[in-house]
């Protein structure tokens, strides 16, 4: 085993990350070299060091101290409210949505549908009187009236201006 | 209320469960930022910023990974910002963060080995802060507060592997940068 590889091996058998075939070459060659024996002393004194460390106590009252930081915080985005209640929006929006288009199908009667009828068809099946409009103009009173009436009420063509024709 | 419904109701605005997961975690979030800065003012306030952020991001967090590993993250992340902002502005030589510990004389310590003991630590926490920030993060995180490897690659989002690889080279870098300080005490010879 060569020192460098063995420097390798030796960070991992002090986290016991080591399988005994190589811990025994490892233990061979730490016996045999000088250099790598203080190498594994030093890095057990760093890793004991590491380990060691003393934390300080969390200063006190830190939700409490976080609690307002939270609220200006807020106050400075207002665009973070908004994302919140969007997401509570979402789902009601999809309600209000299913239940309306549910109100439109099941109240609202679809609209007839017009039929393509001939002028017999729609006497007869809407119930229209066909003499309906001579009958009220029979009973005009005066006849000079009658007759020009029943004269242009015949005329039911009309030109491009909308004059009717002879 | 387990972990989920308490992220669940944070999410929602509900700031009394945010405040349960909030004294869940402050421990170890701040001794996190501790370790990478040793500075217990400039912890708090890092800890409290990583809690801050953590609030404002909660709909970013999907809950593919424990809410620990995300809050982990958003704190090394933070504490990463920090450190570079702060390096930035100060590089102190470590020549003269070892001479100087090394001549301070520990008045609280008054048995000498233990007098040794803690200059011993203090130099090593205090050449930590020397390394590259990734290397620092690294130490951190396994060394000191004793995450697994595979928390460490959840928090780090890198493979297992790479952790490996990457702290076997932190390691090597903070022995060499120790050197000095092994030699001035005469350690590491014998064990």
């Amino acid at each position: 085993m060569k020192c460098k590889q063995s420097e390798k091996y030796l960070l991992r058998s002090l986290e016991n990350r080591l399988n005994p075939s190589v811990k025994i070459q490892l233990k061979s060659h730490l016996d045999d070299c000088p250099q790598c024996r203080k190498r594994q002393s030093e890095y057990q004194i760093i890793l004991r060091s590491l380990k060691e460390e003393s934390f300080p106590e969390t200063l006190p009252y830190f939700w409490e101290r976080l609690q307002p930081r939270l609220k200006e915080k807020r106050k400075i985005d207002p665009w973070f409210v908004g994302k919140q209640f969007g997401l509570r929006a979402i789902p009601l929006s999809i309600l209000v949505v299913v239940l309306f288009t549910a109100a439109v199908f099941l109240f609202i009667p679809s609209p007839k549908e017009e039929l393509d009828l001939s002028q017999t068809g729609v006497f007869l099946l809407q119930n229209s009187n066909p003499l309906e409009e001579t009958q009220t103009l029979l009973s005009e009173e005066g006849d000079g009236n009658k007759h020009i009436m029943l004269l242009f009420s015949s005329l039911d063509e009309t030109n491009d201006i909308g004059r009717n024709l002879p | 209320m387990d972990e989920k419904d308490l992220v669940r109701n944070s999410k929602e605005g509900d700031e009394e469960a945010f405040g349960v997961l909030v004294i869940k975690y402050k421990t170890k979030v701040y001794h996190l930022a501790y370790s990478l800065t040793q500075d217990a003012q400039a912890a708090d306030d890092l800890a409290q910023e990583v809690f801050i952020k953590a609030y404002f991001a909660l709909d970013k967090f999907r809950g593919k990974s424990e809410f620990g590993t995300w809050i982990y993250r958003i704190a090394v992340n933070h504490c990463r910002d920090f450190l570079r902002k702060k390096n930035r502005m100060t590089q102190i030589p470590l020549e003269n963060i070892i001479g100087k510990i090394s001549a301070q004389e520990d008045e609280t310590f008054p048995e000498e080995k233990e007098q040794e003991e803690a200059q011993r630590r203090k130099v090593v926490h205090t050449t930590i802060q020397t390394l590259p920030d990734k290397y620092r993060v690294i130490l951190s995180l396994r060394d000191i507060q004793d995450f697994s490897y595979s928390e460490i690659a959840k928090i780090l989002d890198i493979s297992p592997g790479t952790v490996d690889s990457r702290l076997h080279r932190a390691r090597k870098m903070l022995r060499k940068k120790l050197e000095p300080f092994f030699s001035q005490k005469g350690e590491g010879h014998e064990m």
